[in-house]
């Protein structure tokens, strides 16, 4: 009983850990190379077509990276309207059905970024000149898969919490 | 297909995520059009296709970690020393402080906890009305809204596809105007606070000025930087976050590199979850556009509406609405693409377009029943959630006021921008 928790608990601090990395990375480069680019452009007026191109795909990777962070967190925006004036007994409920709802969009997205993730091999599509556009796109359909996971583990656990309000305290937040 | 709009609507109020369901009515349209359903991939790259983008990362990350050095305390200390010895100055302090602080942090609600810990209790102990105090503190968080280099306006600059050096130059009277208004207020309500005010010296606005000597720089570099033309907004956004960086965490050290993937992470969640909902839109919208559904709401609406200035009275019943019930990150990258083309109808300048919806906007962060700040400051203050509407409704009517204002006179917007 202990070994599979134990897993997962480390699974969860793995992965906060790997996204935490992934964004010091991501944001850090960004930084850096948009700054070198006005130094470049101010002092040696020259720029590199490439440079912007990878300032753009920094961009989408931190969104993608984020995205998958803010499921994790909880953070994505949300009306949320019910949870403020229902008390959460009652707010848990919808809660169930609209992840269940989000964790089947992702996976949908997720599979659709993929069949678009083969055509692009297929047709040996490049980013930044001549890399493989597999390389930078590839990021999309794993990031869908895993907001997919968050989804239903955030719904698995709401359900656990009504069906077993008694549990709900020693499960790991 | 009624049925299925109906279920959508009801998920969104029951709280799912909105990127999800941007993405199932924009995957409906395409089914109903037989698009393949890849095409949804390719619209949420388009994020790496759009331009500027790059500055909301950058000037997200250097709001949060201002926000987290003892930055806010340096700043309302030198607003302080030079306003502190008006009557009413204190409030005025209040104003000035989180209207810059909002600028360079994006209206993401850290200007209430940043810097409403620091102003609330000063406010009290200056015998203003502890209601007046509430209402001040919780709506100065989301006051700079229209001054460069804040979020929104970025982020409307990039989904209509409009210069942002010039929104940020529309927005500089208007934005100027809801301090104006708000300042004469808190005139009126602090005149007879009794405490004596400390006279003007010198000497504390020289030590203030020391004090915040690292910070000083920026937003003469940045904001001089932009609207000179020195620097294309994302490069000023660059030179941003890494001054601050320097500034912070290399030089004051008031961030330690321990705690830095902490506040990039923080700062990132925010960013992912708008950008995330960008991508979505970007495939939602297109389809809309596609599908007409632009002219056929103006068609509607021409019915009803002929002259421009019912149609701004129609637009700011909308984006009250609008702005009560969504957030103004969701709100820019939904609805801007559809308004856009109908405003334009009517005669609206894009610019002035651009700096009303913003204006009408921030009031849905104060309105009830879901404005973010009035949640934020309940939370932050410890007060009924009913007690903070109460207290910022003298507030949200003279911000409403400003925002008339605004809306029927396009030159207040207009005046600085260059043809």
């Amino acid at each position: 009983m202990s070994e599979p928790r134990g897993l997962v608990e480390r699974l969860e601090r793995w992965g906060t850990a790997a996204e935490n990395a992934a964004l010091v990375i991501l944001l850090g480069a960004l930084m850096l190379l948009a700054v070198g680019q006005i130094v470049m452009r101010m002092f040696f007026s020259i720029g590199f077509v490439w440079a912007d191109e990878l300032v753009k795909l920094l961009v989408l990777w931190i969104t993608l990276v984020a995205s998958i962070a803010a499921s994790r967190s909880d953070r994505h925006l949300r009306i949320d309207i019910v949870s403020h004036f229902v008390p959460e007994k009652y707010a848990r409920f919808p809660r169930v059905i609209v992840d269940i709802f989000a964790a089947t969009m992702c996976g949908i997205l997720a599979w659709q970024s993929w069949r678009y993730l083969q055509l692009t091999i297929e047709f040996e599509d490049t980013v930044l000149i001549d890399v493989p556009a597999w390389i930078a796109y590839g990021l999309l359909p794993l990031a869908f898969v895993l907001m997919c996971y968050r989804f239903l583990l955030m719904s698995g656990s709401d359900l656990m919490r009504i069906l077993r309000p008694e549990a709900g305290a020693g499960a790991p937040k | 297909m009624m049925l299925l709009s109906i279920a959508l609507i009801l998920l969104v109020i029951f709280g799912a995520p909105l990127f999800t369901v941007i993405a199932a009515s924009a995957m409906l349209g395409y089914q109903k059009e037989g698009i393949d359903l890849m095409a949804i991939a390719i619209e949420v790259l388009g994020i790496a296709g759009m331009p500027m983008l790059s500055a909301i990362p950058l000037f997200t990350f250097a709001g949060y970690l201002l926000s987290e050095s003892n930055a806010p305390q340096r700043l309302v200390r030198l607003t302080d020393a030079l306003l502190g010895w008006m009557p009413g100055g204190l409030a005025m302090v209040s104003l000035a402080t989180c209207a810059l602080f909002t600028a360079f942090t994006g209206a993401s609600g850290v200007t209430i906890i940043a810097l409403g810990a620091i102003l609330y209790p000063a406010l009290k102990q200056d015998g203003y009305p502890d209601n007046f105090n509430l209402g001040l503190v919780t709506t100065s968080g989301s006051l700079g809204l229209l001054f460069a280099p804040s979020l929104p306006l970025i982020l409307y600059g990039v989904v209509a596809e409009i210069s942002i050096d010039n929104l940020f130059r529309a927005g500089i009277l208007p934005g100027l105007l809801m301090l104006v208004l708000l300042s004469g207020y808190s005139l009126w309500v602090g005149r007879n606070t009794a405490k004596e005010l400390a006279p003007f010296s010198w000497k504390e606005l020289a030590s203030a000025l020391n004090a915040a000597k690292w910070e000083l720089p920026l937003p003469i570099v940045v904001l001089g930087g932009i609207y000179s033309g020195f620097f294309a907004v994302s490069e000023a956004a660059a030179v941003t976050a890494l001054y601050v960086f320097l500034a912070e965490v290399v030089v004051l050290r008031e961030i330690t590199f321990k705690d830095l993937p902490r506040v990039m992470r923080e700062s990132m969640l925010l960013v992912g979850g708008i950008l995330i909902i960008l991508g979505m839109s970007l495939a939602s919208t297109n389809y809309m556009i596609d599908a007409g559904v632009p002219q056929q709401l103006l068609a509607f609406i021409t019915e009803f509406v002929s002259t421009q200035a019912n149609f701004l009275i129609l637009l700011f019943v909308f984006l009250l609405i609008l702005g009560a019930i969504l957030d103004i990150f969701s709100a820019i990258v939904l609805v801007v693409p559809l308004i856009l083309p109908i405003a334009m109808q009517y005669g609206v300048n894009e610019f002035h377009l651009g700096i009303v919806f913003l204006a009408a906007m921030q009031l849905g962060y104060l309105t009830p029943p879901v404005g973010l700040n009035l949640f934020i400051a309940s939370y932050r203050f410890d007060r009924p959630i009913m007690n903070v509407y109460a207290a910022t409704f003298p507030f949200l009517v003279i911000l409403a006021v400003s925002v008339l204002i605004i809306m029927y006179w396009p030159d207040l917007s207009l005046l600085l921008v260059p043809d």
